[in-house]
């Protein structure tokens, strides 16, 4: 049973395979580390006591080198809870001592603050009088990896054989020889990747080799080939790492706009950052200093007075990457030109074929925009209101082989992207490249690397950069049809990067002078959006960061955004302009605190794009709208749904966009404040039933997204029932000083010292999820008892929804393995399925990325202090409650009777193969083992409908056939047989006479 | 929306609610009528089909949960128009009283026989035990039972399987 719902994509049962006494690793990072672009710093292990890995029931080993700290195991979920046990302590880093160089850096004056400082997103400052300088970044890693899956080592014989993911097989093969002091020939690197063999793209590296020397550095200390698994988790290290080249520019201007001098900075001559495992160890080398035999810098440019240099040397006995210093040079020259050119006023192609000796290099730059159809200002031709389209130029050239610039390649890029205002995504529409020699290019190709490398095509995924507010895109083949194999890589041996690992590269990428495939994106997007990006990659959930930012900026100088025009651009006054022209309006727009907003008509079904919606369908999936606006049998989300609670009757509204009956007159102001104030379009309260205490916390994004999304669904007139409330509750502006007492309207903060899982599962259940809403307590008032109270379980509709923190009554401990089973599969196995008002739940879920439920998984373990996986202690627990269940208990012969009659055919397991036996024994069943008898009462009465997990039977409702009395002996015989160490229920018949009249009921109301 | 079924070794398409009962698309939609209505509530039996060669209680599974997945009912078991040996047994046996429950006994048989072709009394007691039969025909039916795993070991040529 659990190997069905494994599904082959959970890591649990993903085993790689042929591989003798594999162990598996997970790594425990420092608290700090981090490479500030120069040096490596991080706290340091003063002390490790792993005296507890001896008491666990399993083989548990610490693999301990300097301050790297691995923990290796018989299974991932054993090793990650193993990793819980070590205790270890850090001795902090001192900041300041540590990085002169950088504490020199903030010291010298004129110099503004580097992108990166600002979280590495982007800045959109403007011009400076005289001197234009910027600084550009190179991220040490481009992201985590390409997706999930298994990294082995395995070292023998003074062999080192290595199944990983890399974009860059050579700077990996040096690292793991650094590590291992093998020489290359003793390496063998495998793709793990499956089918698609993908090729060194010369952008940078992503954690696949950190994974891989973290294996390779375990594996060799305990002589076993090790695991690691890598995932999003490994972000940690991609913020840990953070910059690894800054570029310095600066031109100063003379008459007529002329540049008169022009520096060029590198910080260092590499550029690239070694792996995680081998700067925690001590195991990698010094930095160099500058020689004589560093290869000079370029620039195809000519200026009157230009000056370049590199700061310091490499890392000695690194290898220097020819591709990635050329890419990074020439995005930084590119994207300075680009900010000189807007800032100047002048036409970014002009500008460049003005200070361009070479003919050949002008003749290919005017014949890729005659090819273009480069104009100074393209009309805007979005449909949408949520797209916007730019269009950026990029020129490089580079030097030969033997050193000499004449005979290089030269290259010319236009490319034109479409960027999401809402998501953030950005799509490269159209790729003009020409280039001066070698083979034609094939430019489909080049656009889908770029695509994938610059700006994360991985996101269906797992988010090529994973964001709290990041979602998959929903639409995963995986979800049904799509055999689940896909993700697990079959650890084929098929070997890449041999040492002449250049001709294993395909001839259009071999051939292409890539660099400036950077550059022209980050000036299209600038082109787009008005903002400048000075650091790939330019993901997703950063494009949608730096909107925001830059929304919020707009809005509250608009009047100077306008008045001062002449100074912008055209393009970022249109941008400007576009902005609060849409009927959505921006984020950051204000509305009245009070009364009503003012009705709009229903946007346009075309004011949005698809991929807006999109978005917005998955974030209703997850707040699972539909399950309260919707009533049974009705039209979806017209509303009328009751709730019971203990001030009386709510009904849920009409969310369709129906002008008169629906939200079809609501601007996005007007839906952003209900959903952030609970206040209604007219100004009037709403009641908290509708959870707009935990919608606050959703992300203006997802917002935006949802408005759009709803906006778009079919509009259908359905006027929702009155309420039916007791005095003072009717009276709907008492709900403004139960506001301030109970709600705190901030939106989402992620927590830094937790992982991206955590926060995204955080941000999931605390705010549209919202899981409180029915698992913990309420106050005599109706709102969420916090603290200690916090998922604590309550009572809803009549239904117990059960604690999920550490009161929880499971007979067996939940782990988050059992959680991820049960939420995504809607069954665990040590658990059952889930049934009443959480089977609409896990429906909602089933829409939702896997990672996303994951995430939802692994929040709520932590809330219970749960392990990782069912351990072998869980297992024999479960086995002796279903053994000692066998037997039936004396004098209880009644209710035996109803049992076998009406039970046991499914209930009882005698050892004969049945499709309609419950697969989960009622020892292991959660609410047998509760204070309140009310879900059992609850399950008899109305059956269980499992509908979404598949191969079960419905239990079907035994209201029409038992009396309260049959009703009242059957769950005391139940509460005997399978929970024998919990007190009989008292006052049962009362209990189910309450229960079968539910309009009667209590709902919603406090423990 | 369509569902897809194998039922009794035939593809078939039905525009039906996907939680519509299996037992009420058998015998209403495709006219299968060997599974019977009893109870509805999965106590009696008597709407047994086989789910991938599985006893299961038709009247509690709904259509979408057996989608990919073969359904044999009483009408599909004879091969060729030779009747299954559980099935002979029973005409041998005369087993009928009214019949209402014999599909679900012999279902619940064939499953057994699926499981292991030399069940032990016990297993056949247990195999039998939550099928209700009111007519009092209990051992002509138990007969039947012993008679058809005789039959199983003679079709499938000994008993060294």
């Amino acid at each position: 049973m659990t190997e069905r719902h494994s599904t082959l994509k959970s890591y649990t049962t993903a085993l790689p395979a042929g591989f003798e006494n594999l162990r598996y690793g997970v790594v425990v990072r420092p608290p700090h580390y981090r490479w500030n672009g120069e040096h490596f710093a991080c706290d340091r292990l003063a002390h490790v006591d792993t005296l507890a890995l001896k008491t666990l029931p399993y083989d548990a080993r610490a693999v301990i080198e300097g301050n790297f700290v691995g923990v290796v195991a018989d299974s991932i979920e054993n090793a990650r809870d193993a990793a819980k046990c070590l205790i270890l302590s850090w001795q902090a880093h001192d900041p300041i001592a540590a990085t002169p160089a950088q504490k020199a850096r903030v010291n010298k004056k004129s110099h503004k603050a580097p992108v990166h400082q600002k979280n590495g997103v982007a800045d959109i400052e403007g011009s400076h009088a005289d001197r234009y300088e910027r600084d550009y970044g190179w991220p040490s890693r481009m992201r985590w990896g390409e997706t999930e899956g298994w990294v082995v080592a395995e070292y023998r014989n003074n062999h080192l054989a290595v199944w990983t993911q890399t974009t860059t097989p050579q700077a990996l093969r040096q690292d793991l020889s650094t590590l291992t002091a093998l020489d290359a020939d003793q390496i063998t690197l495998y793709t793990s990747e499956g089918t698609e063999r993908r090729v060194a793209s010369g952008l940078g590296r992503h954690c696949g080799d950190d994974a891989a020397v973290d294996a390779a550095l375990m594996a060799r200390a305990l002589g076993h080939p090790v695991a690691v698994w890598l995932d999003a988790q490994y972000s940690i290290d991609v913020k840990a790492l953070g910059q690894a080249q800054r570029l310095s520019l600066s031109a100063a201007f003379g008459e007529g706009d002329h540049i008169e001098r022009y520096r060029y900075r590198q910080a260092h001559a590499s550029g690239e950052v070694v792996a995680v495992g081998l700067l925690l160890s001590g195991r990698a080398l010094v930095p160099g200093v500058l020689t004589n035999t560093e290869k000079p810098l370029y620039s195809p440019y000519t200026f009157q007075n230009a000056h370049l240099s590199a700061h310091t040397g490499r890392l000695s006995g690194q290898a220097l990457n020819d591709t990635l210093l050329g890419i990074q040079q020439t995005f930084a020259r590119e994207s300075f030109l680009d900010e000189v050119a807007h800032a100047r006023g002048q036409d970014p192609l002009a500008l460049r074929l003005r200070y361009l000796g070479d003919a050949r290099g002008r003749e290919l730059i005017e014949s890729v925009a005659k090819r273009a159809d480069w104009q100074i200002d393209l009309p805007s031709r979005s449909a949408t209101s949520d797209v916007l389209q730019g269009r950026g130029l990029a020129y490089a050239q580079l030097p030969d082989r033997q050193q000499r610039l004449e005979s290089g390649v030269r290259s010319a890029w236009i490319a034109d992207v479409e960027v999401n205002r809402i998501t953030g995504n950005v799509q490269l529409t159209r790729l003009v490249v020409g280039q001066d020699s070698g083979v034609e290019v094939d430019t489909a190709r080049l656009q889908h690397t770029l695509q994938a490398r610059v700006l994360g095509e991985a996101r269906p995924l797992l988010g090529s950069e994973p964001a709290f507010d990041e979602w998959g895109d929903g639409r995963l083949e995986d979800k049904q049809n799509k055999p689940l194999a896909r993700r697990q890589p079959s650890l084929e041996r098929q070997v890449i990067a041999s040492n002449e690992a250049p001709s294993a590269l395909p001839v259009t990428l071999e051939d292409t002078e890539l660099s400036p495939g950077v550059a022209v994106i980050a000036n299209a997007l600038f082109d787009a959006t008005g903002i400048r990006f000075r650091q790939p990659p330019f993901t997703a959930s950063r494009v949608r960061q730096a909107l925001q930012e830059h929304d919020l900026e707009a809005s509250t100088g608009r009047n100077s955004l306008f008045l001062s025009g002449k100074s912008r651009s055209p393009r970022r006054q249109w941008f400007a302009a576009a902005a609060f022209m849409t009927v959505a309006g921006s984020a950051a727009m204000a509305w009245p605190w009070k009364g009503a907003i003012v009705p709009v008509s229903r946007p346009a079904a075309t004011l949005y794009s698809d991929e807006t919606i999109e978005r917005g369908r998955l974030v209703a999936a997850a707040g699972d709208c539909a399950a309260c606006h919707t009533v049974a049998g009705g039209a979806t989300n017209t509303g009328g749904h009751a709730f019971e609670t203990p001030f009386g009757t709510l009904y849920s509204t009409n969310i369709t966009p129906d002008e008169a009956t629906g939200i079809g007159q609501w601007s996005y102001a007007a839906f952003e404040r209900a959903m952030r104030h609970g206040i209604s379009r007219d100004g009037r309260h709403l009641y908290p039933a509708f959870p707009y205490t935990a919608f606050a916390k959703t992300s203006d994004a997802d917002l935006q997204a949802l408005y759009a999304y709803l906006m778009a669904q079919p509009a259908v007139s359905a006027s929702a029932p009155q309420n039916d409330l007791s005095f003072p509750f009717n009276v709907r502006a008492l709900m403004a000083p139960w506001n301030a007492l109970y709600h705190d309207p901030k939106p989402f903060q992620p927590d830094p010292a937790q992982s991206e899982l955590y926060n995204r599962g955080a941000y999931l259940a605390e705010g549209l999820g919202h899981c409180s809403a029915c698992h913990s307590p309420r106050n005599a008032m109706g709102a969420e008892k916090d603290g200690k109270y916090y998922f604590a379980g309550a009572m809803v509709d009549g239904w117990e929804a059960p604690a999920l923190n550490t009161l929880s009554r499971s007979p067996i401990g939940w782990s988050e393995n059992s959680l991820y089973d049960y939420l995504r599969h809607g069954e665990s196995a040590l658990h059952g399925v889930a049934s009443g008002p959480m089977a609409p739940v896990v429906a909602g879920l089933s829409e939702l990325p896997e990672y996303d439920v994951r995430a939802i998984a692994h929040y709520v373990a932590q809330q219970m202090e749960a392990p990782s996986g069912n351990g072998k202690a869980q297992q024999a627990e479960a086995q002796r409650r279903v053994a000692a269940a066998a037997v039936s208990p004396n004098g209880m012969e009644e209710g035996e009777r109803l049992f076998d009659g009406a039970c046991a055919a499914c209930h009882l397991d005698n050892g004969l193969p049945s499709f309609t036996r419950a697969r989960t024994s009622l020892a292991l069943n959660t609410n047998l083992y509760s204070e309140r008898p009310d879900n059992v009462i609850q399950s008899i009465l109305g059956g269980v409908h499992a509908d979404t997990v598949p191969d079960v039977g419905n239990m079907p409702g035994f209201a029409d056939s038992f009396s309260d009395t049959q009703v009242a002996t059957l769950a005391t015989y139940l509460r005997a047989r399978f929970a024998p160490d919990a007190p009989p229920w008292q006052q049962l018949e009362q209990r189910v006479a309450a229960i079968r009249q539910p309009h009667h009921n209590n709902t919603h109301s406090s423990l | 929306m369509t569902l897809k079924l194998k039922v009794n070794g035939q593809n078939v398409e039905l525009a039906i609610p996907p939680t519509t009962p299996l037992l009420n698309a058998l015998r209403n939609d495709l006219a299968l009528n060997g599974p019977k209505y009893g109870c509805g509530l999965g106590e009696c039996g008597a709407c047994s089909v086989l789910v991938d060669g599985m006893a299961a209680r038709a009247c509690v599974l709904t259509v979408a949960s057996v989608v990919g997945r073969e359904v044999t009912t009483l009408d599909g078991l004879a091969d060729k128009g030779r009747l299954d040996p559980v099935q002979q047994a029973f005409i041998d046996a005369q087993a009928a009283q009214c019949g209402y429950c014999l599909n679900g006994m012999i279902i619940s048989i064939r499953s057994l026989l699926n499981h292991t072709s030399t069940p032990s009394s016990e297993q056949i007691g247990a195999a039998l035990e939550h099928h209700l039969c009111r007519c009092g025909t209990h051992l002509e039916i138990l007969d039947a039972a012993h008679r058809a795993v005789a039959l199983n070991v003679m079709a499938l040529g000994g008993i060294d399987d």
